[in-house]
């Protein structure tokens, strides 16, 4: 027979039905009677007789067959007065655990919580840290200083420093020990294995003393050997490419095809600028003779006691000596105004643009971990108010409120550090993958890690947590009032939901949280809606459905141009007939970022009389279809026809911004002359201008469209003076579709593979995805802020289920006597509902304030749209009014169901 | 207050005494206290096994007592309860109080007891 069910069917028509654990008990304590009846020689039927009486007292006292629901703590408290303070709080470790071990549900919410608080902030802060506070890896790196030129207050086009001012400064310095240039450039590494793209540095000598970099294996050239082909090997390409061979030294790689001597290793602790920085050729500096002005970036060690204001003090001084460069200066500057020299800390320099960013997610992070906390106090204020008892009797035991709130602390201790302990955990597992996690350009990604500081960090935290969730109900246990605690009645006074001091902390509390995850909303809702507004800004060309390649035919490799124009025609003749390509065009420069070469001349301005304006633009060589390839928009005039060749007049084709600037109202024809890429034998070339399209726009938040020239390689003379060149095809298929791009991808490979098996078409990419790694910052910093406000939402949420359900439960009897009164339904649930509304409202009103505050922090990140968006500013309460609204509307309705005869009678 | 009301208000007195008692002897199931009470009293005290639970789960909420369902080899889970430190409290204060009581019982009204 099943008794369990028999005793459970017994129960249906009662007016309360026993937990399943009273059945069991009852059932089996039925088993036995009935077993004990039977071996006493009872019938079958006279041992089931006796068995149904049995479950008819059963029924009849139903009602007093229950547990209480929350069970007091039946681990025995430690002793009310320890014999001294250690064994105390051996004692009160170990009771704290052993209670925590009892209520597995209430620990693991309060770890979790905690655990993700302080998790995130961790991580936060161990980038944070990692990137703008940790000392930089090179011996005096706080004497490190990186240079910056500009002339008449403008920056150049590319590069930081010139080789004028260079050589100017170097040789007279009195502020600097050493100054140093460098660039980085991607070159094929051959010879030793199979040929790879790495990337290089090009430096002067003087870079390893500017560092205090020693050679881990070998020697690093010197400023006589800048001539001469060596090469010093990263460590990291050292293992991977030679085994850490020692014999490494004296062997011949090739660069680009150029044969080098190796001649050192350095440690990639001294890598620089990063790691992924895997060799370094000397690079020596050019006197300016001719007008020759070379680009790259300069660092400098400061003499002991020098300032970074003094050196730049000195270095625009000694600049101004350089001899003019003239036009040149006017090409990649933009004036020919005074020089002038910055020097920056070399740490603030390289994260000069992710600080802001990083500042505002720590704020963010510190306000999550904020909100996690205040929920936890609000749970342990709650199981404090149901704990009173025991505390009351430990009190009444003797034990002095130091011992009782000391206990508290305790047990939040233990909580906290078991919540920091998995926030490291989560850290920890979180670190092997923050490379790939943080965009490529980010700043220090190898100082990021997990060291004795951020540890510490975690271990402050998790305690400071702590204490500041277990100090509300510890000091609410020193105003417990033990005649109350210990009156048998548990039902509070009517009100005593709402107005208890207990029950004002935690509605205080969750007008903090709901403010918070206000703050962290409007600002998640600001940065996704700039990312929004990033990605589907009006950029002046389509680039939907575009594939992009970058394609490199080094001099090396084909020396004549007119070898590198004959390429470049096989491959697009062959890309255009490629099945579902509609266009295929090339480019001398990429179309997604500002910059690439530039170019200066005069010219007579139409509108001042035929005065000569010194002109700048960026001129750029491109295949006819380029425009309709990318579908750029026509101002005016034409783009290049099959009638623009080499016997034909030459033509160009400018941007708005440039026919804005210089040619006024009417570009149509004006005569430029071929900027830059004048064939060698007619440098005084001129073209006609047949068109202007519209600008690229660099969607940046700094947003400015440079002016562009446009040749078509067709009136090149047969030859491509470039030698890379971005591929560009348009594909008919569906634009979202990955399938349609990687065939066209694997296609537009084979094509560059067919004209010559040593060319690779590298970087294949549709140019929305390129776009988007141009955008990485933005998206990861949306991301982050949202998945704070996202769990700031919901700990809001939860917080706000949790008190309201704790109140309904205080006022259980108050709302009983209002529904005998008379009292609908529908009042009841109102109620509820408007005490819980309340407190969201007052916490929507301090989050707006504090948002509108506090989104000008953002200002500097957002593009397309302003601090005080009204969307958001709408957007925001209303989703977390409807949030709200949920979290109360079970306890509300819970409320209303209230049984107001089983409520006053006790049940 | 009549005879039978006087029984039923010593009974229930009671109960929770001879529980802690049964109790400060071994851990015991609802079965076994049941029969212990009614085979120690010769039949004298045996109530209802319908209050016995009720009383359990109430000495059991005052923290006198504590229910655990053990699983013995070969046997079925039971609940099992034992004594608390509150609850070894309580009896020895129980049988003080009795103890007088009795005494002065005996003393006023001569009624001897073991």
């Amino acid at each position: 027979m099943d008794w369990t069910n028999r005793v459970r069917a017994a129960f249906m028509r009662a007016s309360h039905i026993p937990d399943d654990d009273v059945i069991e008990e009852l059932a089996q304590h039925a088993r036995t009677m009935y077993e004990v009846a039977r071996a006493d020689g009872c019938s079958h039927e006279e041992a089931d007789r006796r068995m149904a009486d049995q479950l008819d007292r059963w029924r009849v006292e139903a009602a007093a067959l229950h547990h209480r629901s929350r069970r007091p703590p039946v681990v025995a408290p430690p002793p009310a007065v320890a014999s001294s303070r250690f064994t105390g709080l051996v004692q009160d470790v170990r009771y704290a655990a052993r209670l925590l071990r009892r209520q597995p549900r209430h620990a693991l919410l309060t770890i979790l919580t905690m655990a993700l608080g302080i998790g995130a902030t961790t991580v936060l802060f161990s980038v944070t840290y990692g990137v703008l506070m940790k000392p930089l890896a090179w011996p005096h790196s706080d004497r490190i200083v990186v240079l910056k030129e500009t002339r008449g207050g403008s920056a150049p086009r590319f590069g930081a420093f010139t080789n004028a001012a260079y050589l100017a400064w170097r040789e007279e310095a009195t502020t600097i020990e050493h100054i140093a240039a460098w660039s980085q450039r991607l070159v094929t590494l051959s010879g030793a294995g199979e040929p790879e793209r790495i990337r290089i540095a090009a430096a002067t000598a003087s870079l390893f003393p500017v560092l205090g970099a020693r050679p881990l294996i070998g020697s690093l050239f010197e400023q006589k050997d800048e001539a001469l082909p060596v090469i010093v090997l990263s460590e990291g390409l050292w293992r991977q490419r030679f085994g850490a061979d020692p014999a490494v030294l004296g062997r011949l790689v090739h660069i680009d095809g150029q044969p080098h001597t190796v001649v050192g290793v350095l440690p990639d602790t001294l890598a620089y600028p990063d790691r992924q920085t895997r060799a370094v050729v000397p690079y020596s500096i050019r006197p300016t003779a001719g007008n020759y002005l070379a680009m790259f970036n300069a660092i400098a060690v400061l003499r002991p006691g020098a300032t970074a204001a003094q050196a730049a003090a000195e270095g625009t001084a000694r600049g101004r000596f350089a001899s003019d460069t003239g036009l040149t200066t006017t090409a990649i500057f933009g004036s020919n105004g005074p020089l002038e020299i910055t020097a920056q800390p070399l740490r603030d320099a390289l994260t000069a643009d992710v600080r802001r960013p990083l500042v505002v997610l720590l704020v963010a992070v510190g306000l999550l971990l904020l909100t996690a906390t205040a929920n936890v106090a609000s749970l342990q204020l709650a199981r404090t108010t149901t704990r009173s008892r025991e505390m009351a009797i430990r009190a009444a035991l003797g034990a002095g409120s130091a011992r009782v709130t000391g206990q508290l602390l305790v047990e939040s201790l233990l909580l906290g550090i078991a919540g920091g302990a998995a926030g490291l955990a989560f850290m920890w597992l979180l670190h092997g993958s923050m490379p790939s996690l943080l965009p490529a350009d980010f700043p220090r990604v190898d100082d990021l890690g997990i060291d004795a500081t951020v540890v510490a960090f975690a271990l402050v935290v998790s305690v400071g947590a702590s204490i500041a969730f277990g100090l509300l109900p510890a000091l609410r246990v020193r105003r417990l009032n033990l005649v109350d605690a210990l009156a048998e009645d548990g039902t509070a006074p009517v009100g005593a939901g709402v107005r208890s001091r207990t029950a004002r902390a935690r509605m205080l509390i969750m007008v903090g949280q709901v403010a918070i995850a206000c703050v962290l909303l409007v600002g998640a809702s600001l940065l996704g809606r700039s990312f929004l507004a990033l990605l589907h800004a009006d950029r002046g060309y389509d680039p939907a459905g575009v594939l992009s390649a970058r394609l490199s035919m080094p001099v090396t490799m084909y020396p004549a141009p007119e070898r590198r124009f004959a390429i470049i025609e096989q491959i697009l003749n062959r890309a255009a007939v490629m099945p579902g390509v509609t266009d295929a065009a090339f480019t001398s420069e990429s179309p997604l970022t500002p910059g690439g070469s530039t170019s200066a001349f005069t010219l007579k301005s139409r509108e001042a009389d035929g005065a000569l304006v010194s002109v700048q633009a960026s001129p750029r060589i491109v295949s006819p279809r380029y425009f309709s390839a990318l579908g750029f928009r026509m101002i005016a005039g034409r783009t290049f026809s099959e009638h623009d060749t080499e016997t034909s007049e030459p033509v160009v084709v400018v941007n708005h911004a440039f026919a804005r600037r210089y040619l006024g109202d009417s570009p149509l024809g004006s005569r430029l002359p071929v900027a830059g890429y004048a064939p060698p034998e007619e440098k005084q070339l001129e073209s006609t201008v047949i068109g202007v399209v519209d600008d690229v726009r660099y969607v940046t938040v700094a947003n400015v469209s440079q002016p562009e020239l446009y040749y078509s390689h067709r009136q090149m003379r047969g030859r491509l003076p470039v030698q890379t060149v971005t591929l560009l095809a348009r594909t008919s298929g569906d634009p979202a579709d990955p399938a349609d791009l990687r065939a066209a991808a694997a296609g537009l490979r084979s094509v560059v593979r067919e004209a010559d098996e040593r060319l690779v078409a590298e970087a294949v990419l549709p140019l929305e995805q390129r776009l988007l790694t141009t955008l990485a910052r933005p998206r990861l910093y949306a991301v982050l802020l949202g998945g704070f406000a996202g769990f700031a939402l919901v700990i809001a949420a939860v917080g706000l289920f949790a008190v309201l359900s704790y109140t309904v439960s205080q006022r259980s009897r108050e709302l009983a006597i209002r529904a005998a009164l008379g009292a609908r339904r529908a009042d009841i649930l109102r109620l509820v509902l408007r005490q819980g509304l309340t407190v969201t409202l007052a916490g929507l009103v301090v989050g707006m304030l504090a948002s509108t505050w506090l989104t000008r922090l953002l200002s500097t990140q957002l593009y397309g749209v302003a601090p005080h968006d009204t969307l958001t500013f709408v957007l925001v309460p209303l989703l977390l009014l409807l949030f709200a609204t949920l979290a109360c509307f079970v306890p509300a309705r819970r409320a209303a169901r209230l049984d107001p005869l089983r409520v006053l009678r006790g049940g | 207050m009549g005879i039978n009301a006087l029984e039923r208000e010593l009974k229930r007195g009671s109960t929770e005494l001879l529980i802690l008692a049964l109790l400060e002897e071994r851990d015991r199931h609802g079965y076994d206290l049941a029969r212990l009470i009614d085979e120690r009293s010769h039949g004298a005290i045996s109530f209802h096994v319908a209050s016995l639970y009720p009383t359990l789960y109430r000495m059991e909420d005052k923290d006198l007592i504590e229910g655990r369902w053990v699983e013995k080899a070969g046997q079925r889970r039971r609940r099992y309860y034992k004594l608390t430190k509150t609850g070894t409290r309580m009896l020895a204060s129980q049988r003080n109080i009795w103890e007088n009581f009795f005494d002065a019982l005996n003393r006023v009204a001569r009624i001897r007891h073991a």
